[in-house]
Order: structure tokens, then C-alpha cells, then sequence
């Protein structure tokens, strides 16, 4: 062994390194001006909801459970979720290149996995954070629109709203996270892909089964009316297959955001 | 504790509150025992039935179609007032809910049907307008009544063979129907029978009924055997088969606008997509046939097709407004072909 080799401090194990990555990314995410703005985003429905309950005529309202359906179907999942990852996950490791901060990082003890496990889970944590409530507080505002009774009956909706849009998240993210290290500059890509690509999901036969959003619509009970291709050809994929393509896109993401991470070298502009 | 800690924790706290006040909700809820949009009471209902129909009468008479048609027909408090008078009844105040049932006629029985009508009843008032109505002239003999379990039954038309009849089950349950299905639902009701508990498809298909809707219906295979399988091809030129549905699940709403969610079950996944295929290609042929004219277009658009493994969920969202211009269009069209043959 070295004399430099010796110098060297030992790695820090991983999960100590994640965790020490994961606090530092929480702190720099949640209170930033991108999360004010994702914050303002994602919130949005429950400024309407209240709008709605005070303004509407609640004796002519459609029922609650289908502007709730809408809300979360449409809204949610269909576009603010996945701008959501978008914005994060992409600037995972591209905001540290960016600001040139990557080589304190790098420098550090702590392998490139921690690194990008910590800043992963960071996002999750941060996503959740400014979507569920707004999830939660739209149905107790719309469900409850002629009273609180019947409510129990579509309790299972709301978990199972909750449970897609973390799974939506995690997918979505792992895929943006992926383009974020591949991509110097991933934000165009990855809103092309969203328009572009996810509208696949609206075309008959296979083709849905090529986008994340077909697999995310066919997790949730609520059907709203769709228009143009999508009302045509609007398709349901079998539900336990979508959990397993979600979760296995979210593992091959990271996988595929790592294998390039750990490869990649980082030669910053002067 | 950090700012983006706090937030954490607070928007947490949000939502696990929110879960516990769900939760709290799904086990407290006193209409559990209900079987999705249906309260238990209905539960009474006979066990051989086929098709279940749900009318929520508050919505219903608050919808823009009920106050409309309610005008035309005359159906105003005013009208009700000789009713309510007699009987304590006001139908748009005091009847909550109204449960139809009923099954095809088989090889063992005649057609049967059942209602139960969930509401506020003057029982006395109500009672005593039925028994006055068996003594006065020659309405005396229509009205008779008799007790089975305990329950007092109205026989309406007994000497005609069959007997229409009416019981009250409770202070605000009312059953009507021919005098062998409320039987039944009195015995159920007692527990001398399981009722439609033991009608496990039927059970199963209300259960997937979200509560909250105007109406609902659900019907299994045995009543959708008697629709007819073949129909007039809309290309023209023959007929065409449709796949046997093997359940049949409506829900709907009548404000601000008509929706209605249909949902029918097929054998299989082949089956649904001919089916779904079916409905796709009527609703192309109403907007090819629509051409410019904006209400037949719009009436294209508000029908969705979506098939789900052997599901086929038909979604319709049609506005008054909509309604309105189809009636003025058959209307205009009757006209024209009508001058068209005085022409000829």
C-alpha cells in the first residue's frame, strides 16, 4: 500500500452515506423556489376545491367523487405528477453539474450509488411531500360535498389514489433521473416525451403499453370522459401487471441513472 | 428541527390525518352493512332476484330534468297536496330512496318484482287512509288486509287473482308488489330466510356500485339472457351479433347534466373488444352521419368506450342543452319528410 493510499479516509458505508446525501439534497429541495413554484402546481386543486364549495350551487353539483376522479385522474397523474418528476429528477445530478458542485461530492468518501440513492429518495420525500396532502385535502373537499355520509365508501379510492401517485413518482422520477445524467441538458427531452411520446398511450392496440402513464391511468377506479383519440380508444391494462412495470421501470431507471453515473466523468467548464 | 423538516412533517401529518379520519370513517360508517349504493334494509329483498334498481329520490327531484318535466306534468307541491293530506305523504319530501327488484318470468313462476321505498312514513295516517279506502262503496271490496309474521299486509285486488300488496317493514321501510315477493321480504326481513344475501353474483355486482349516484342499476346474466342478441347493423344491410353480456351495471346522474356510466361484463376479453369495438363504431357513425350539424357531433363526443380486461365501461355525458337541440332536430326532420309526402 501507498503512502497516498494510506492517507486516503476509509469510504463511508453506504447507508450512512445515503442518509448524509439524502438530509443535504431535503434541505437544498423542499425549501427552494423550484418547490414554491411545484408547491403552487400541485396545491392548486385544493385553492379550486375551496373556491368551488363556496362559490358552486351544491344542490346542482355533479357528484364529488367524479370532480374528485377528475382531479386526481386528469390533473394529477395525467400532468402534474409527472411535470413534477420532471423538474426534480432531471436536476438531480444535472443541477450539480451545473452549479459546478459536483466535485464536492465526488471528492468526498462516499460512493457514487449512496449519491444517487440519497438524492433519489430526497426527491421521493420531497414529491410526496407537496402532492399527497393536496390529494387528501381535494377529496375531503369534494367528496363531502352533500355531507360526510357515504364517505367510507370510497375511502379505498383515496388509498389507492395515494399508493398510485407514489408509485407514479417513483417511476417517473427514475426514468427523469436516468435522462438527467445522460442529458446535459434534459428538461426539452423530457417535456417532449411527456407530450410527445405519453400520448401513445391514447392510440389503439399495443402502443399504450410503450408509456408510463397507461400503465399509471389503469391503476385508479376513476374513468372520467376522456375526448378525441383517447375517448376512442381509451384502454385498461391488467392492474398487477402495471405495478410490476411500475416498479420495474423505477428499478431500471436507477439502475440505467447508476450505470452511467458511475461511469461518467465530470470535466466542468471554466 | 429545519424548515424543510417542518414542512416534511407537516405535510405528513396532513396526510396521515387525513388516512386516520378515512379509516376512522370506514369502520364507524353506520351504513356499512350496506352492499354498495343499497342499504341494508335491502338485503330483505327476495333471494332469486335479477336485477336491482336504485333511485336516489332527493337528487333525483332536485335534478334539472325532475324540475322541468315535474312543470309540464304538474307534479308541484300543490298536486301533492290531496296526498299529503290523506296519507301524510309528500313523495319529493319524504321518500328517500326507492329500491326496485325483480326477476324474469321462468319456467317456475310468473315475472316478479318487488319496491322498497326508504323514507319518513305517517304509518297511522297512511294506514287509516288504506283501511277507510276498503269501506267506501264499490271500492270496498278492492282493500282488504291480513297479517303474516306479525306484519300487516294490504291486499289490493284480491279477488282479481293476483293480489297487488303493501306492508310496512319499519316506521321508514315500505315494501310493494305482488302479495308473494312481499311475503318473501317479510320473512327475510324476520330472518326466517337469508334473502338476498344468499344471491352471491347479485351481491357481488352491487358491491361494486359506488354509493352517490341518482341512479343505479345492476342486472346479472339471467335477465341479460332476454335481450335480444342480434340487431340491425347500422352500416345497413343485415344484422349483426353482439357477445352475450354476463352483467350489467349502471350508474348515472341527472345534474348539472346526464351522465351515466355503464359497465357490462363479457365471457371474455375477445368478447368485450367486439363489443367495445360495437359501441366505438355507432358513435363514428353518428359523428360521419353528424356532418356538420353541432348536436349530432356533440352527441358523438359524449360517448367514451373503454374496455378493461372483460369489462366494457361505456361513459355518456349528455347537457340538457344537447337534449334539447336532438329534440329540435327530430322535430325539424319530422316536419320535412312530412311536407315531403304531402309534396308527393
Amino acid at each position: 500500500m501507498s503512502a497516498d493510499e494510506k492517507a486516503l479516509p476509509p469510504p463511508v458505508p453506504f447507508l450512512r452515506a445515503a442518509r448524509a446525501v439524502f438530509d443535504l439534497s431535503l434541505e437544498e429541495m423542499v425549501w427552494s423556489r423550484k418547490s414554491l413554484v411545484m408547491a403552487g402546481l400541485l396545491l392548486m386543486p385544493v385553492a379550486l376545491a375551496v373556491l368551488f364549495r363556496l362559490v358552486a350551487n351544491l344542490k346542482h353539483a355533479p357528484a364529488g367523487i367524479d370532480l374528485y376522479g377528475l382531479v386526481v385522474a386528469m390533473y394529477y397523474l395525467r400532468n402534474a405528477l409527472p411535470l413534477a418528476a420532471l423538474f426534480f429528477a432531471t436536476a438531480l445530478i444535472a443541477d450539480e453539474v451545473e452549479g459546478r458542485t459536483i466535485t464536492y461530492l465526488l471528492s468526498r468518501p462516499v460512493s457514487r450509488a449512496s449519491i444517487l440513492c440519497g438524492k433519489f429518495a430526497a426527491y421521493v420525500v420531497t414529491t410526496l411531500t407537496l402532492t399527497l396532502p393536496g390529494i387528501v385535502v381535494c377529496f375531503f373537499l369534494l367528496v363531502t360535498l352533500r355531507g360526510f355520509s357515504g364517505v367510507a365508501a370510497f375511502v379505498p379510492d383515496l388509498l389507492r389514489d395515494l399508493a398510485v401517485a407514489a408509485l407514479a413518482l417513483c417511476a417517473y422520477g427514475a426514468l427523469f433521473t436516468l435522462l438527467g445524467v445522460l442529458l446535459k441538458r434534459p428538461t426539452i427531452p423530457g417535456l417532449v416525451f411527456l407530450v410527445g411520446w405519453e400520448s401513445l398511450a391514447n392510440l389503439p392496440g399495443w402502443l399504450p403499453r410503450y408509456t408510463v402513464t397507461a400503465w399509471v391511468r389503469s391503476l385508479i377506479s376513476h374513468r372520467p370522459v376522456d375526448e378525441g383519440l383517447a375517448e376512442l380508444f381509451q384502454t385498461t391494462l391488467p392492474a398487477g401487471e402495471a405495478v410490476v412495470v411500475l416498479v420495474a421501470i423505477t428499478i431500471l431507471g436507477l439502475a440505467g441513472a447508476y450505470g452511467i453515473f458511475s461511469r461518467r466523468q465530470f470535466v466542468l467548464d471554466q | 428541527m429545519t424548515r424543510s423538516r417542518l414542512v416534511v412533517t407537516a405535510s405528513f401529518a396532513v396526510v396521515s390525518l387525513g388516512i386516520a379520519v378515512a379509516l376512522g370513517a370506514l369502520v364507524l360508517d353506520p351504513a356499512r352493512a350496506a352492499v354498495g349504493p343499497m342499504p341494508g334494509e335491502g338485503l330483505a329483498l327476495p333471494a332469486g332476484t335479477r336485477f336491482v334498481v336504485g333511485v336516489d329520490v332527493a337528487r333525483f327531484t332536485a335534478s334539472p330534468m325532475y324540475q322541468k318535466h315535474a312543470k309540464k306534468a304538474d307534479v308541484t307541491p300543490e298536486a301533492f297536496a290531496e296526498l299529503e293530506e290523506k296519507t301524510g305523504l309528500r313523495p319529493d319530501r319524504d321518500i328517500d330512496q326507492i329500491l326496485i327488484a325483480g326477476a324474469p318470468p321462468s319456467a317456475n313462476g310468473p315475472e316478479r318484482g318487488v319496491v322498497l321505498v326508504f323514507g319518513r312514513f305517517d304509518r297511522y295516517k297512511i294506514s287509516r287512509a288504506i283501511e277507510t279506502e276498503a269501506g267506501e262503496g264499490e271500492k270496498k271490496k278492492d282493500v282488504s288486509w291480513k297479517t303474516v309474521e306479525g306484519f300487516t299486509v294490504y291486499l289490493f285486488g284480491e279477488g282479481k287473482g293476483k293480489p297487488g300488496a303493501l306492508s310496512f317493514l319499519d316506521d321508514d321501510t315500505l315494501v310493494l308488489g305482488p302479495l308473494a315477493s312481499v311475503e318473501e321480504v317479510i320473512a327475510n326481513r324476520n330472518g326466517s330466510r337469508k334473502g338476498l344475501a344468499e344471491n352471491a353474483e347479485l351481491v357481488r355486482l352491487l358491491g361494486t356500485v359506488k354509493p352517490g349516484s341518482t341512479f343505479w342499476m345492476v342486472g346479472d346474466q339471467t335477465l341479460l339472457s332476454r335481450m335480444p342478441s342480434n340487431v340491425p347493423s347500422p352500416m345497413g344491410g343485415g344484422q349483426m351479433t353482439l357477445p352475450a353480456l354476463q352483467s350489467l351495471v349502471v350508474t348515472g346522474d341527472l345534474d348539472p347534466e346526464i351522465a351515466m356510466h355503464v359497465t357490462g361484463e363479457a365471457r371474455d376479453e375477445a368478447a368485450a373488444r367486439q363489443l367495445a369495438d360495437v359501441v366505438r363504431g355507432l358513435t363514428a357513425l353518428i359523428q360521419l352521419q353528424g356532418g356538420q350539424n353541432p348536436a349530432l357531433q356533440s352527441l358523438a363526443t359524449a360517448f367514451s368506450v373503454n374496455q378493461e380486461g372483460a369489462k366494457v365501461h361505456l361513459n355518456a355525458r349528455l347537457p340538457y342543452e344537447l337534449l334539447d337541440q336532438l329534440k329540435a332536430l327530430g322535430e325539424k326532420r319530422k316536419a320535412t319528410s312530412e311536407s315531403a309526402d304531402k309534396t308527393e
